[in-house]
C-alpha cells in the first residue's frame, strides 16, 4: 500500500523556522519572569535554546559528553531547559486531580524527593563499574531492541525527575537550599546525558530538541517489525482486533506501573518509503519485581506494537514522540488512521532479541482475556490497599523503576539491593510523607511549582561546584 | 445546542455520539458494583479524576462514555479513553454555573454541584469538535 506524503501537513514541522502547532493554551515562564512566556512544542524549543547561556543545549560531542563535570552556567542551563521541558509534557496531564484509588500526588513527589537523595550513589556505582563510555553504550543499547525499558521516559527521569523534580520538591519544602547538592546533582546530570546522548548518536539529548521525533532504531530492528506488519482497513476486524489489543495492553501497562508512563514506550516517527508513518510502542505489562505484579505472571514482560499510520487520512498536522515516550497528534484521534499493524512478545526483560516473537492477530484473543483478568484482578487487589502500603508501592512503581534498567545493564541490580538497601525508603523522606499533606502542599504547592515550572530555582552565581550539603540548620 | 448541559476538553474527536443515564462512580466499590451489575453499557460514567486506575476495570470492560470533572486530553484517562476510541468529555464544566475547576483551589462543592446536576439525567455525549466536549440533555 502507497500513500501520499506529498503535501502532507505534518512534513512541514520539519522544515526550517517552522514553529509547529500550539497544543495547548497556556504559556510557560519559570526563571524569566522579566521575558516573555514561551508556549510548548517546537517553538518553546527554539525559544529556550535561545535563552541559554552556553551550548550544552546545542548538539554536542562524544568528547563534551565523557567530560566528568558541567560548568555552574551549564548546569543552571540544563535547569532552566528540563524546567520547560517538564511543563511541556505534564502541565496539563497534572491537571487530573485525585486519583480516587491510589495516593499518586503523594507518591509522586515522595518518589522524586527520594531519587534526588539515593540515585547519584547508585550513578557512581555503575559509573565505576563500566566507566562513563559503557554508560553511553547501554543508551545505545536500545537502538536495536525492542521491548527494553532503555527508552525515552526512562532516560528522562534519570535527569528531569531526580533532579529536575526531586531539586524542586526538596526546595518547596524547604529542606534544601538553591546552592546544595551542586557534586550530586551533576552526577545525575551526567549520567543522563551520557544515556540520552549514546541513544540517540545525533548530539542532541531528547526530542523536544528534535521537533520531537525519537526514531532511534536502526534499520534491522525497523526491518524486523515492518516484516510482520499486516495491513488493514479502518473499521475492519483486523483494525478492530489490533487497536483493541494496543488500548487493553496499555491499560494494563499504567496500571502495573502505578499509573505511570513508565509502562509505555514509544519511539518514531518512522517515515516509511511509500510516506506511511511507524511508531514501534512497547506496552510492558509485567514487571517481575514488582509484588504486586504476581497477578500478571502469566503475561509476557512485554508487547511491542509497531502501528502504521496514514497521515493524509487523518490529515496530520503534528506529530510528537515527547520525553516521556507518548505519541501525540493535531489531529488528536490518530486511531482511525491505523492502516497496518503487527504485536511481538518479549517474555522477559533479558529475553534475547533473537527470541522475540511475533503474535499474529489471528491469536490475540487468549492474551486479551488474560490481560482484562489481569486488570480486574489488580483493581481488586489495589482496592484492599490502605493507603500507606499504596502510596509505598507508588514511591517503588517511580524510584525502582525508573533507574531499574540501568542497574539491570550494569549488572549491579543484586549488588544494590544486597548491600546498599536499594528498597529502603531513606528516613528523610519517610518523614516528609507526614510533612506533605501539611498546609496544601501536595495540593497546591506541588503542582505550582513543579509541574508549572516556577519553582526550579537555579544554582546561584559562583557556587562551588564541590558543594554537597552540610549542614541542616 | 440548547439542552447542553456542560462542556469540557474534548478527549479526541470522534463522531461516536453516545447515550444513557449518567452515573456517578464515588469509589471504587461503585465501580466494580456496575460492572458486576451488567449494566455498564447503559451509563455515561460521572468521575472526579483523570487518571486511569479508578475507571481501569471498566474501560477494558466496555465503557460507552466517561464525563471526567478534571484532567486534559493530555492526562492518562484522556489517553486511554482515545486508544479504546470512548468518547470523553474532561474536566466539565455546567453552563448554568459561574464554577470552573481550577487544579489544587477547588473545594468539594464544585464538584458536588456538577453531580447533582447531571447524576441520573439521560444524556449523549458530543465529541465531534475538535476542543471541546459537550454532554447533552435527551
Amino acid at each position: 500500500m502507497t500513500v501520499s506524503a506529498h503535501g502532507a501537513e505534518y512534513l512541514k514541522r520539519y522544515e526550517d523556522g517552522d514553529e509547529g502547532v500550539r497544543f495547548q493554551p497556556l504559556v510557560y515562564t519559570g526563571n524569566f519572569a522579566d521575558l516573555e512566556p514561551i508556549p510548548d512544542g517546537i517553538l518553546g524549543d527554539r525559544l529556550m535554546r535561545q535563552r541559554m547561556k552556553t551550548k550544552v543545549m546545542e548538539k554536542v560531542s562524544e568528547e563534551d559528553v565523557l567530560k566528568d563535570q558541567f560548568t555552574l552556567d551549564e548546569l543552571n542551563d540544563l535547569n532552566n531547559y528540563l524546567a520547560w521541558n517538564i511543563w511541556d509534557v505534564l502541565v496539563m496531564r497534572a491537571t487530573e486531580g485525585v486519583s480516587g484509588m491510589i495516593p499518586r500526588q503523594e507518591y509522586e513527589i515522595l518518589a522524586f524527593m527520594q531519587e534526588f537523595y539515593r540515585y547519584p550513589e547508585f550513578m557512581m556505582l555503575m559509573t565505576d563499574q563500566v566507566g562513563a563510555k559503557g554508560i553511553m553504550d547501554i543508551g545505545a543499547s536500545a537502538r536495536t531492541q525492542m521491548g527494553t525499558k532503555i527508552n525515552c521516559v526512562h532516560d528522562w527521569c534519570l535527569g528531569a525527575v531526580a533532579f529536575g523534580m526531586g531539586r524542586c520538591g526538596l526546595l518547596a519544602l524547604e529542606v534544601i537550599e538553591p546552592n546544595d547538592y551542586v557534586e550530586e546533582s551533576n552526577t545525575i546530570l551526567k549520567f543522563m546525558q551520557r544515556v540520552l546522548w549514546g541513544k540517540r548518536q545525533d548530539g542532541y539529548i531528547l526530542n523536544s530538541q528534535d521537533r520531537y521525533r525519537c526514531t532511534i532504531h536502526e534499520q534491522s530492528v525497523i526491518d524486523q517489525a515492518m516484516s510482520q506488519v499486516v495491513d488493514f482497513e479502518g473499521g475492519s476486524p483486523d483494525h478492530d482486533t489490533f487497536t483493541k489489543f494496543n488500548a487493553t495492553a496499555e491499560l494494563l501497562a499504567f496500571f502495573d506501573h502505578y499509573d505511570c508512563r513508565l509502562g509505555l514506550g514509544d519511539t518514531g516517527p518512522y517515515i516509511l518509503p511509500d510516506g506511511r508513518i511507524l511508531i514501534i510502542r512497547d506496552l510492558f505489562v509485567n514487571e517481575e519485581v514488582y509484588h504486586w505484579s504476581d497477578i500478571c505472571a502469566d503475561l509476557p514482560h512485554c508487547y511491542t506494537l509497531a502501528l502504521v499510520l496514514d497521515p493524509t487520512k487523518m490529515g496530520l498536522q503534528e506529530i510528537r514522540v515527547n520525553d516521556i515516550s507518548t505519541t501525540f497528534t493535531q489531529p488528536k484521534n490518530y486511531i482511525p488512521a491505523i492502516i497496518g499493524g503487527a504485536i511481538f512478545v518479549r517474555e522477559k526483560w533479558d529475553t534475547p532479541m533473537g527470541e522475540v516473537y511475533e503474535l499474529p492477530l489471528s491469536d490475540t484473543e487468549p492474551h486479551l482475556e488474560k490481560i482484562r483478568e489481569a486488570t480486574v484482578k489488580m483493581y481488586d487487589k489495589t482496592l484492599r490497599m490502605s493507603k500507606r502500603i499504596l502510596c509505598t508501592n507508588g514511591i517503588y512503581s517511580y524510584y525502582i523503576d525508573m533507574i531499574l534498567p540501568y542497574l539491570r545493564a550494569t549488572g549491579l541490580y543484586d549488588e544494590v539491593c544486597a548491600k546498599y538497601n536499594f528498597w529502603e525508603i531513606d528516613q528523610r523522606v519517610s518523614n516528609y510523607y507526614y510533612e506533605i499533606t501539611k498546609r496544601n502542599f501536595v495540593q497546591v504547592t506541588v503542582p505550582q511549582k513543579i509541574f508549572s515550572g516556577s519553582g526550579y530555582l537555579p544554582f546561584p552565581e559562583g557556587t562551588d561546584l564541590r558543594r554537597s550539603k552540610y549542614s541542616i540548620l | 445546542m440548547s439542552n447542553v448541559l456542560a462542556e469540557g476538553y474534548n478527549a479526541f474527536e470522534t463522531n461516536k455520539s453516545p447515550s444513557g443515564r449518567v452515573k456517578y462512580l464515588s469509589d471504587p466499590p461503585s465501580v466494580m458494583a456496575l460492572i458486576r451489575s451488567g449494566r455498564l453499557g447503559e451509563h455515561i460514567l460521572l468521575v472526579r479524576g483523570g487518571t486511569t486506575t479508578f475507571l481501569a476495570p471498566a474501560l477494558s470492560m466496555g465503557a460507552i462514555g466517561v464525563i471526567t470533572m478534571s484532567g486534559a486530553p493530555e492526562s492518562h484517562l484522556g489517553i486511554l479513553s482515545r486508544e479504546f476510541q470512548t468518547p470523553c468529555v474532561m474536566t466539565a464544566w455546567l453552563l448554568s454555573s459561574s464554577s470552573r475547576y481550577v487544579p489544587g483551589e477547588t473545594d468539594d462543592s464544585h464538584f458536588d454541584e456538577i453531580v447533582k446536576a447531571l447524576d441520573g439525567v439521560e444524556v449523549s455525549l458530543d465529541c465531534s469538535d475538535s476542543l471541546v466536549g459537550r454532554v447533552i440533555a435527551l
